[in-house]
């Protein structure tokens, strides 16, 4: 299943390069970046994209309902799925933490902490609705320019189109030099504003790591999990984007199914 | 011309895109300069659709400006192909717009001290002018609403009508440095409301 998913991690990593490359070849089935794309007449926004320009502007229309329909739908039967199987930048990080095994240098992940979740919880709402106000009151959509998937792919069209990349770039640098000495994975963890958004609409009925009830306790799952979070309690949880790290891992899915998806 | 003014005039003449403080227009069918910049989620999707890449991503970061979409009319003007009205996501760009008379980027203003046609115009008619002086007319031949938008004053002089729809095409080809055509984007007719776009207090109207 990892493998899986680094196919189509990778996918989507190619595809913000390749929708502008097309574009300029004047093939516009698809076209658009990760923060909204059109594939043939179908309309799709990220969430956080269209929440922000309701708030700065105090006006909703109805393109920007249709287009976040879409992910709204995803984000509710599969829950985060666009962080573990599609952000560009959670590819560059699983590539970062690779490296760091590669280098022989200790791994920056956390313990695990009960009180660690609910935190990490808190402080990315308390970010966002801070956000979202100062998105009110600049009545600026701000939180883009600190959102790496969003920066990530809006400057792979300035790269393909015109060669150049303009200063909202100089933030992927930064976070990234965070997130290879220092802290680990802090973005997806405490801040990324995009994750949140799909977080808050992750049901509970959705798809998500189930926990049976009895195992033999090795805690491989604990030590596998990117998002620091322990799969057998949080499994439900908002914080869980369903990478199926956890689920590959367990020894124990041999014999019985102790950690495995389910939907509903 | 004096050494302040040559100065001046290379500043203006700035190679990195995104400095230009005249000429800079919004794409096609955008709602106005304060709704846009609330609307506008800097997605660069106009950016990627624009065929003749001349919707640029600006670099400054002044009103928190940055990210958003601008036409540089000194570097290459809007050919009005009405690609990008399609595709914003949050209707920053009016998706109504598609023909190009119904676009109202702005207008242009001609700096008639500077002009080529009207200098020559002036000397005809026995006035005193410096400068240049020739039919060049590179404005008019260049404009997609010919005869409409900007029409020649007894096959002399360029005149702009109301019809003008700001595209930027003219001042792209305007061969006078400063340019003596320039955009006056749209709800900034007089030199006060001007602001950013100097252009109209550089003539002093």
């Amino acid at each position: 299943m990892s493998r899986c998913r680094r196919i189509i991690q990778w996918f989507f990593f190619l595809l913000m390069f390749i929708v502008p490359a097309l574009n300029m070849l004047e093939i516009y089935f698809i076209k658009g970046t990760y923060i909204s794309m059109d594939v043939g007449e179908l309309a799709v926004s990220d969430p956080l994209a269209v929440l922000q320009a309701v708030f700065a502007s105090h006006e909703i229309k109805a393109v920007m309902i249709a287009s976040v329909t879409l992910p709204l739908l995803i984000a509710v039967l599969l829950g985060r799925v666009w962080c573990s199987w599609a952000c560009p930048y959670y590819l560059i990080l699983d590539g970062i933490e690779a490296l760091r095994k590669k280098l022989g240098l200790k791994p920056l992940k956390p313990v695990y902490s009960e009180s660690g979740p609910s935190k990490a919880n808190f402080f990315r709402y308390a970010l966002l609705i801070s956000g979202f106000i100062l998105v009110g009151a600049a009545g600026v959509p701000l939180l883009y320019l600190i959102s790496p998937p969003s920066v990530l792919s809006s400057q792979a069209v300035m790269l393909i189109k015109h060669f150049t990349l303009t200063a909202e770039f100089i933030f992927i640098p930064i976070v990234l030099i965070i997130e290879t000495f220092f802290v680990y994975r802090f973005w997806c963890r405490f801040f990324c504003p995009t994750g949140t958004v799909l977080s808050i609409f992750k049901s509970s009925k959705g798809l998500r790591v189930e926990y049976s009830g009895s195992c033999s306790g090795c805690s491989r799952c604990v030590k596998a999990c990117p998002m620091v979070l322990d799969p057998r309690k949080d499994g439900a949880s908002s914080q869980c984007h369903n990478c199926g790290e956890c689920v590959s891992i367990c020894p124990d899915n041999r014999k019985t199914d102790t950690l495995k998806f389910r939907i509903k | 011309m004096s050494l302040f003014d040559s100065i001046k005039n290379a500043l203006n003449e700035n190679p990195f895109s995104g400095h230009y403080k005249i000429n800079r227009m919004r794409p096609p069918g955008s709602v106005d300069e304060k709704r846009f910049m609330k609307l506008c989620v800097r997605c660069s999707r106009c950016v990627e659709v624009c065929p003749y890449d001349v919707v640029k991503r600006s670099t400054k970061t002044e009103y928190g400006e940055i990210g958003t979409p601008f036409i540089y009319a000194e570097e290459a003007g809007c050919h009005l192909c009405m690609k990008c009205t399609s595709v914003c996501p949050t209707g920053a760009i009016d998706p109504k717009v598609t023909e190009m008379e119904q676009t109202s980027i702005g207008i242009a203003r001609i700096n008639e001290e500077t002009c080529n046609n009207y200098i020559y115009d002036r000397q005809e008619s026995g006035e005193e002018a410096d400068g240049m002086a020739a039919l060049c007319s590179s404005c008019f031949n260049v404009c997609p609403l010919q005869h409409e938008a900007i029409r020649l004053e007894n096959g002399l002089t360029p005149v702009i009508t109301e019809k003008c729809t700001g595209c930027g095409l003219c001042v792209e080809r305007c061969p006078t440095r400063p340019r003596s055509i320039s955009i006056i984007p749209k709800d900034m007719p007089d030199a006060a409301t001007a602001g950013y776009y100097h252009f109209l207090k550089r003539m002093g109207k």
